[in-house]
């Protein structure tokens, strides 16, 4: 791709090609206005997408193989072990990483810190991909699709904790695509959707923070189902859902980090200039409201083994593992990303980011599968699994990479869509009916 | 019993929490509230007399239309099996109930335990089905609806005793599988389950859990020597309907001694209670901040027309 | 434990001093052998050697409470005073064949001066009793040392015929 940049290519990033009345058509604006010869000939040239091939050449079977023969046939978990790496993984550790939707959705849109509105986007998107894979990841573990929905349609275990999971991961969804949907929009050349979106975002950012508060919550509480099993250390039935909503804060925040840095080095050309020059200080902004979620949940965790009384646990075995997870899960990205905020150097922010991220990360597999089950045996996961979610984990990649490659989130669309009325009031979603009243017309800002 | 008043208020705010963000209808709902079912029968297992014959891993085999097993009931090698390291047979999806064999210091003879669901009067299964597949009937059973179990296994891991399994081997309906007190082919007609009706020793008895109670006590004090002074399941996790007893310590029996007597539930209620707090207070809470931090920067600008052109421009 | 084994050995002294045919001595028509097959769906019915056991045990060591006379003990007269002689003393007589029906249980309940609530049933007062001395004594304990089992009783223990090989156990 850099190859071709280099060569004087412009991908699309407007409605129309320039000094031309002629809008880009659909198909040219999914090669990114190249010949299929050439987006494939770019495609063949990127070792990476090798890197792709080779997972999905295996894992692609593998996964065919999966639901031809049962979840038995590709994990370690057990009866004893119920949940695996599919779920411990998929769902409790991607959740947390896509906790960055709704964090910049309020920073920006609740907070008004309008300043962070160029990385806003890829949070969205990071935000939704995230929950979207997770359920991709819950699909190939449970195994019945069309029975997912039951908790929302046929049986109601309304006194449950996972019934709180399912109804809000999914409404969660909707709002996330709806967030999102604003760059679709612009991309597809739908200004009235645009517009109908932009009225009702402070609507769907605040169900966001409700919504990700109670599910990034309630995937905490459902350990607390599980007193005897879950080490005391990471067990704290009061602060359970605490410590998974403040870690989730500060996961979410270190991965849009973690992101924007592997899309600097990776996908610079797609990135407009307000994208690039500004990612340096939004790092920094970023990664100081992580440092205080990593603060709060730091003493949040030291109160609930207070609270319990669990301190002789830390001289044994397991509390080591618990200290080696406080200490480079939480204090030593702290301190290299407050490093890197008071001698505003990003990139050692950047490098607490990716510890932050692989410390959260850690505590979640701590949780589901590591201290689980401690006085029983541990659990080691099949390669047939680890190989599943690295497959899945590399699709979560490419789909993130096309919605990059194309939709508006690193750059702004070049829109002139005030001058190009069209009509698109029955293509809006939802089924509302949105008059292109006076008051709105008035009030575009383009 | 306090805890089926709480049940029914975190319930209801559950239900509520649902129709608050998504106008759902509430009649929809019906939410799983147990009693202490005053008729709930229940199963003493007096291990001091269980001899170890498997004839009710046998009879359930059979009660429950089961896989055959891999090795006949009556083989004693079963006792040998140990899977991970030590772990004792467990349930499974092919067994409802295992009798395991322990060998006690200071004891001549090995002492059995038979382990099948325990049918607790407040399940932590059924509070944590998220497709209310769990009910406890009227009789004291913990009955299973594999008709809508999506397979998430949460009961598994809240189960306390370790008792559901799930079907890993099935491609295109795993669902979780657990004793059912045999409730539909028996207990509801009146009939004691299938292992009690078989074993020869009467090393279960079955009757209302509440004159087993007086029942276990009244062994207890007449066998002075006999029997560990507890009756375990009476107060456990609130109480479970099949109970033991036995002539060793409980722990010596791979019995978990820590669970205390509150329900699982009750762990889960200080999460629970927060949702409707954050359900009510958030959404004024949050476009309060967004007035206040936005109304006197752009304007009208809280009027969700975000000015990110504007700053496009500059 | 012990307990079993005192109670072994006394046994032995009965044995020894030849108290057990002190029954015969109650000028009580003995039976030979008795027929056990009120519960044989498994097993075929076992035929009980009433005379060889009489040679090892005392009467009282299975006719516990009563071998026919009425009860002497102030507990028992309690309720037991105006109890006649009894010509058969067979465990069914008190152990009830189904404990556990909703009949019996419900009839047990309705029953409020009932003292024993706590007592066997017929299949478990045997295998109590019986099994309980096979064991002090040394003698036969498995199941198919009395028991023939039967052919629904091989498809029930996946047995003989029809086993297979391998733990029924957990993965």
């Amino acid at each position: 791709m850099k190859a071709i940049i280099s060569r004087g290519f412009k991908p699309i990033d407007s409605p129309s090609p320039e000094n031309s009345a002629r809008r880009w058509t659909l198909k040219e604006k999914l090669l990114l206005g190249m010949t299929p010869r050439q987006y494939f000939g770019q495609a063949v040239c990127n070792p990476f997408n090798w890197v792709l091939g080779l997972i999905f050449l295996i894992g692609i079977p593998l996964l065919i193989y999966r639901f031809a023969f049962g979840l038995g046939s590709v994990t370690h978990s057990s009866y004893d072990y119920p949940w695996g790496l599919l779920l411990g993984f998929g769902l409790f550790v991607m959740v947390p990483l896509s906790a960055s939707g709704f964090l910049l959705g309020t920073a920006v849109n609740i907070f008004g810190r309008h300043d962070l509105h160029h990385i806003e986007r890829l949070a969205l998107l990071n935000g939704l991909l995230g929950y979207f894979f997770a359920v991709v990841f819950l699909i190939a573990d449970l195994g019945q699709p069309w029975r997912l929905p039951y908790p929302m349609f046929v049986a109601f275990g309304t006194g449950a904790v996972l019934f709180l999971v399912a109804w809000h991961v999914s409404t969660y969804l909707s709002v996330q695509i709806a967030e999102v949907s604003e760059g679709f929009f612009e991309w597809m050349g739908w200004p009235q959707a645009v517009k109908f979106v932009k009225r009702i975002t402070v609507g769907l950012t605040v169900s966001a923070i409700i919504l990700s508060t109670l599910h990034q919550g309630a995937l905490g509480a459902l350990f607390t189902y599980a007193p005897g099993k879950l080490h005391p250390l990471w067990y704290a039935a009061e602060f359970q859902w605490i410590h998974f909503f403040c870690s989730s804060i500060a996961a979410g925040l270190c991965m849009v980090i973690v992101v924007s840095t592997i899309i600097k080095k990776t996908m610079a050309w797609r990135c407009d200039a307000g994208f690039l020059d500004n990612l340096d200080a939004q790092t920094l902004t970023l990664a100081k409201g992580a440092c205080m979620a990593l603060i709060t949940y730091f003493a949040i965790k030291m109160l609930a083994v207070a609270h319990d009384n669990e301190w002789a646990y830390l001289a044994t075995g397991w509390g080591l593992w618990f200290l080696f997870e406080l200490a480079f899960g939480i204090l030593v990205p702290l301190v290299i990303m407050s490093y890197g905020i008071r001698h505003k150097r990003a990139g050692i922010a950047r490098l607490g980011a990716v510890a932050t991220v692989l410390g959260i990360a850690l505590n979640r597999l701590n949780c589901a599968l590591i201290a689980f089950n401690w006085r029983l045996y541990q659990e080691v996961p099949h390669w047939a699994e680890v190989m599943l979610c690295v497959t899945i984990f590399a699709f979560y990649i490419v789909v993130y990479r096309a919605i990059l490659y194309r939709l508006p989130i690193l750059y702004s669309w070049k829109a002139k869509e005030a001058h190009a009325p069209e009509a698109v009031r029955e293509r809006i979603p939802f089924g509302v009916s949105v008059r292109p009243s006076h008051h709105q017309v008035f009030r575009t800002r383009d | 019993m306090s805890g089926i008043s709480r049940r029914k208020f975190l319930a209801a705010s559950m239900a509520g929490s649902a129709a608050a963000t998504l106008s759902l209808t509430s009649g929809a709902f019906g939410a799983a509230l147990l009693e202490g079912y005053p008729d709930g029968m229940g199963v003493l297992v007096d291990m001091t007399r269980c001899i170890g014959c498997r004839s009710c891993e046998a009879a359930c085999n059979k009660e429950q239309q089961l896989p055959a097993p891999e090795m006949a009931f009556d083989d004693p090698a079963a006792f040998d099996y140990s899977y991970h390291a030590g772990q004792k047979r467990r349930t499974t999806e092919a067994a409802y109930t295992v009798v395991n064999r322990y060998e006690i210091q200071g004891e001549e003879q090995p002492v059995y335990r038979k382990i099948q669901c325990n049918h607790c009067n407040e399940p932590a299964c059924l509070t944590s089905c998220f497709v209310n597949a769990y009910t406890k009937t009227k009789e004291g059973a913990v009955m299973f609806n594999d008709k809508v179990c999506v397979g998430c296994r949460t009961c598994m891991v809240a189960c306390p005793f370790n008792i559901p399994a799930y079907s890993y081997s099935s491609a295109f309906n795993p669902v979780v599988k657990k004793c059912v007190f045999c409730h539909e082919t028996r207990l509801k007609n009146g009939l004691p389950p299938a292992c009690v009706e078989i074993c020869p020793q009467e090393a279960l008895t079955f009757g209302n859990r509440r004159d087993l109670i007086k029942i276990a006590h009244q062994r207890i004090n007449d066998n002075p020597g006999r029997y560990v002074d507890h009756l375990y399941g009476e107060k456990e996790l609130g109480g479970t309907s099949w109970m033991y007893l036995s002539s060793v310590p409980f722990e010596q029996l791979a019995f978990d001694t820590t669970l205390g007597r509150e329900p699982i539930i009750s762990n889960v209620k200080g999460f629970l209670g927060a949702v409707p707090m954050v359900l009510a207070i958030w959404p004024a809470l949050f476009t309060g901040f967004h007035l206040l931090a936005t109304k006197n920067k752009h304007g009208e600008g809280h009027q969700a027309d975000h000015p990110i052109q504007e700053d496009d421009k500059q | 434990m012990a307990d079993l084994k005192r109670t072994k050995i006394a046994l032995m002294f009965f044995l020894a001093v030849g108290v057990g045919s002190g029954a015969a001595a109650l000028g009580m028509d003995l039976p030979e052998t008795v027929l056990l097959n009120s519960l044989s769906r498994y097993y075929d019915g076992v035929s009980f050697d009433h005379a060889l056991h009489e040679q090892v045990a005392d009467c009282a060591s299975c006719h516990h409470h009563t071998t026919g006379m009425p009860s002497q003990d102030p507990d028992c007269m309690r309720c037991h005073a105006g109890a006649a002689e009894m010509g058969v003393v067979a465990c069914r007589d008190c152990h009830a064949a189904e404990p556990f029906s909703a009949g019996y249980l419900k009839a047990k309940k309705a029953d409020t001066h009932r003292y024993h609530t706590d007592q066997l049933g017929l299949k478990g007062a045997y295998h109590q009793s019986c099994l309980g001395c096979h064991q002090a004594m040394g003698a036969p304990i498995g199941c198919l040392d009395c028991h023939q089992r039967n052919q629904a009783g091989d498809e029930l223990f996946r047995a003989g015929a029809l086993s297979s090989a391998g733990p029924a156990a957990s993965r």
